[in-house]
């Protein structure tokens, strides 16, 4: 026995890997970012070329044609086209900032619900909603779209009561097709597990005595939420805050699938619009791309210093 | 802690209210709202009463607002008072056209004639319409008119009972306008279900006059001809074919219209008939060798310039500018390929640079024409939908989207300019196109035998599925022939 306590400690694998990447010399690492970044810089580049151009030579002719044009740009964001994306970029925000903003709020409650408050099935119940990330959305798309249609069969949720004739909402979903709330609700539900998640992660990890000394200075579970939980979870909040926003911001199908005839279409829809099977606009689906992108990206940079801390949210102990 | 449970109950119940109050935000829909947040209250709480009022209170606010208005502009009588939006018939229709040449066109037709009718008409484009079209079905969210590419769908839809037969009258109006053989595209088993909309021909092979003057070559007339020029063209060093099939999802469809021509050129219209109901399997004799023939041609050495490297990952739309270099001398493809040339290249004046199109020479079956187009077919039984359908196919409609696709498409030039929409109506103005174009409308009208693109009459698990799959493993020297074409008859759904 006393030889085990003896032995020199041998490193974990977990060091020895540690150990292994710090070897590997930065030039590596920037030629690996390099290589990833060649087909996004090619698209860059082809987003300043005219159709011709495109079609005719690789990107990096760019320098030597020595005519690089903003025709592109000019073209998806002029006013008036059917397929202008101004107005759609407008649209995209209405559905992204809503479908961000209303999934944190029923998140950060349900996940201080599963992490400091006692009640009896608490530990299943938050098996069954981290469980339901392996659900795809895809198998909900037509039922949900049945909920939020006009009532044939059976939008929204009603109930009859017996003895009068009153039928409840007992939902208020119906007739929600076609609006941009069938596109928050949905965007929600499906956040709803992986924020939970997240979020309980992060809020569990939070000192104990903290809890304590205010529950001793007389707070509720409301005041210890809004008072201590809250502002000591804002950096798990803006990460997943980034998380959300370029999901709904970058999602084709469910607006696509939800927003039919009554609301003007998002960005992603639009683009996918630009060219048509039988058209010759192909090439501004390159400057389409980056007007798309140009939102999450100055998202991501003004909240990015949360996002590295939040990523750790969890995994390292503070 | 029972206070507590409450508080947190309320705040999430709030935000409910929020967002259910937040989703019903048009201006007609703002009463409902609150009838409906008010019901929902009542359940909860019982402050019922108190939010009942408020919301009757509401109704009452926005009706008395509703009525000034309606005062105000009776009052105005200098100019005639146009019916609310509200107020309007709305007609939903779909389609796959998305573009901003395409849906415009089809939009600023659609609005003429429902500006002129009091019909609100929404067409909205979708480059996932297949997938859509499904879901919005079952959901019941679907529009009140779609616009087919694939007879094959409609047929299947119709069968379903999804698609709404045409009314007699209808039927009798729309069929005055379209030869008999155009109108059978969208009849199923008898039934008259869809109504044409636009056309595309597609036994078209597209060359430069000045290149054929140049090298001394005639246009071939017949199909034998065309082998004995395309030999020729190897000959002297030049490519006869540009050849590109990927077109994504459809990749292989370039092939299938090959094909289709072959088999129209080289067997009757009646086993073209037969072979695109099933009867005549793909390992019939008469199949193969018309799939034999295609890649016979394809895979003679020189024969073929592929922009993309190989056939099956050249993008069918690359074909226009290497035949306008002079990488090839023709390209088969069908009428709408003229928008796929560089900006600029003029088309059928005399000019040095010119591209044109000859007839895909006839074989020893007559002169048959393979052509496709889209059909609409309704899903709904309302009159205005009704009236919609009957406008798709008339001449009103062909010349009010020609002149706006014509508009849109031409820019600054001065002269008229391809379009690249077709339509076989009788009753269309053929001066409104192009002179190019004239020749594709004036075809299209005339022709006696014309055959819908095969592989759309096919069931789409064929037409639109293992006959583009196979045929592109066929192209690409993966599977022999018949052993593809006994993949794609083992695919026939019985």
């Amino acid at each position: 026995m006393a030889t085990v306590l003896h032995q020199p400690k041998q490193p974990g694998i977990g060091e020895r890997i540690y150990q292994r990447l710090t070897d590997v010399p930065t030039w590596a690492l920037w030629f690996l970012v390099l290589v990833w970044t060649i087909p996004s810089f090619g698209l860059f580049a082809n987003s300043f070329r005219d159709r011709d151009a495109q079609r005719n030579d690789a990107f990096w002719n760019l320098l030597s044609e020595r005519r690089g044009t903003l025709e592109n740009y000019e073209a998806v964001l002029s006013s008036g086209a059917t397929n202008d994306l101004t107005d759609s970029l407008i649209t995209s925000l209405a559905i992204a900032v809503p479908a961000t903003i209303i999934p944190i709020a029923f998140a950060a409650f349900a996940a201080y619900g599963f992490a400091w408050i006692d009640f009896k099935g608490r530990k299943w119940l938050f098996i069954a909603t981290v469980s339901l990330l392996a659900i795809p959305l895809q198998v909900a798309l037509i039922p949900l779209l049945q909920l939020f249609g006009d009532g044939t069969p059976f939008g929204g949720a009603h109930l009859t009561m017996p003895l009068t004739d009153k039928t409840l909402t007992v939902l208020p979903l119906n007739n929600l097709a076609g609006k941009a709330s069938s596109v928050w609700l949905t965007h929600t539900g499906f956040a709803m597990p992986f924020s939970i998640f997240l979020l309980h992660n992060y809020i569990s990890q939070l000192p104990k005595e903290l809890f304590e000394s205010a529950r001793i200075d007389g707070a509720n579970h409301f005041g210890i939420f809004w008072r201590l939980v809250l502002p000591l979870s804002i950096p798990a909040l803006a990460s997943f805050a980034i998380f959300q926003f370029l999901w709904t911001w970058n999602d084709y199908l469910i607006a696509n699938t939800m927003l039919g005839f009554e609301s003007s279409a998002p960005t992603t829809v639009r683009i996918a619009n630009l060219a048509g099977d039988f058209d010759n606009t192909d090439h501004l689906l390159t400057a389409a791309a980056f007007v798309q992108a140009f939102v999450p990206v100055s998202v991501f940079f003004a909240l990015q210093r949360y996002f590295v801390r939040g990523l750790l949210a969890g995994s390292v102990k503070g | 802690m029972k206070s507590t449970w409450i508080r947190l109950l309320a705040v999430v119940f709030s935000l409910a209210l929020v967002a259910a109050a937040c989703g019903s935000d048009t201006g007609t829909a703002d009463t409902s709202g609150a009838d409906d947040a008010a019901a929902s209250l009542e359940a909860a709480q019982q402050a019922a009463e108190d939010a009942e009022a408020r919301a009757a209170e509401a109704e009452d606010r926005a009706a008395e607002a509703e009525k000034a208005a309606e005062e105000a502009a009776m009052a105005d009588d200098s100019e005639p008072a146009a019916a609310p939006a509200s107020d309007r018939l709305v007609v939903t229709v779909s389609g796959p056209e998305r573009s901003d040449a395409e849906a415009g066109a089809l939009n600023a037709a659609l609005e003429e004639f429902g500006n002129a009718n009091g019909i609100a008409i929404v067409y909205k484009g979708s480059a996932n319409w297949e997938a859509d079209i499904n879901i919005q079905l079952e959901a019941g969210s679907n529009p009140d008119i779609s616009i087919f590419p694939q007879p094959g769908k409609l047929a299947d839809f119709a069968r379903d009972g999804r698609v709404l037969a045409l009314p007699d009258e209808i039927t009798e109006a729309v069929s005055a306008n379209w030869t008999d053989s155009v109108m059978d595209f969208g009849n199923v088993d008898g039934t008259q279900f869809g109504v044409p909309n636009k056309n595309d021909l597609k036994s078209l092979v597209w060359y430069q006059p000045a290149r054929f003057e140049a090298a001394g070559y005639t246009i071939p007339e017949t199909l034998d001809e065309l082998w004995a020029l395309s030999d020729t063209m190897i000959a002297d060093g030049n490519t006869p074919w540009c050849i590109g099939i990927e077109s994504g999802q459809a990749t292989g469809w370039a092939f299938t219209d090959w094909v289709e021509d072959m088999m129209l050129r080289t067997t009757t219209p009646e086993n073209y008939d037969a072979w695109t109901t099933g009867e005549l399997p793909f390992s019939s004799p008469e199949v193969t060798s018309a799939m034999e023939t295609v890649l016979g041609e394809w895979n003679k050495p020189g024969a073929v310039f592929a922009a993309g490297g190989s056939i099956a990952t050249t993008a069918f739309q690359a074909n226009g500018e290497p035949l306008v270099n002079g990488d090839c001398m023709m390209h088969r493809q069908a009428s709408f390929f003229s928008s796929f040339f560089p900006e600029g290249t003029p088309a059928a004046d005399g000019t040095e640079g010119a591209v044109d199109v000859f007839y895909f020479p006839e074989g020893s079956t007559g002169r048959p024409v393979l052509g496709s187009g889209t059909l609409a077919g309704a899903f709904e039984d309302r009159p205005e939908v009704w009236a919609v359908m009957e406008y798709f196919g008339s001449p009103e409609y062909a010349n009010a989207r020609q002149v706006a696709q014509e508009t849109l498409k031409r820019g600054d030039s001065e002269t008229v300019v391809l379009s690249g929409f077709n339509t076989a109506n009788l009753g269309a103005d053929a001066s409104l196109w192009h002179p190019l174009e004239q020749s594709f409308v004036g075809i299209l009208q005339g022709a006696e035998v014309l055959r819908f693109d095969g592989s759309d009459l096919m069931p789409a698990d064929v037409g639109a599925g293992t006959f583009w799959s196979e045929g592109t493993a066929m192209v690409n020297g993966d599977k022999s022939v018949a052993d593809a074409a006994a993949a794609i008859d083992a695919s026939w759904p019985s």
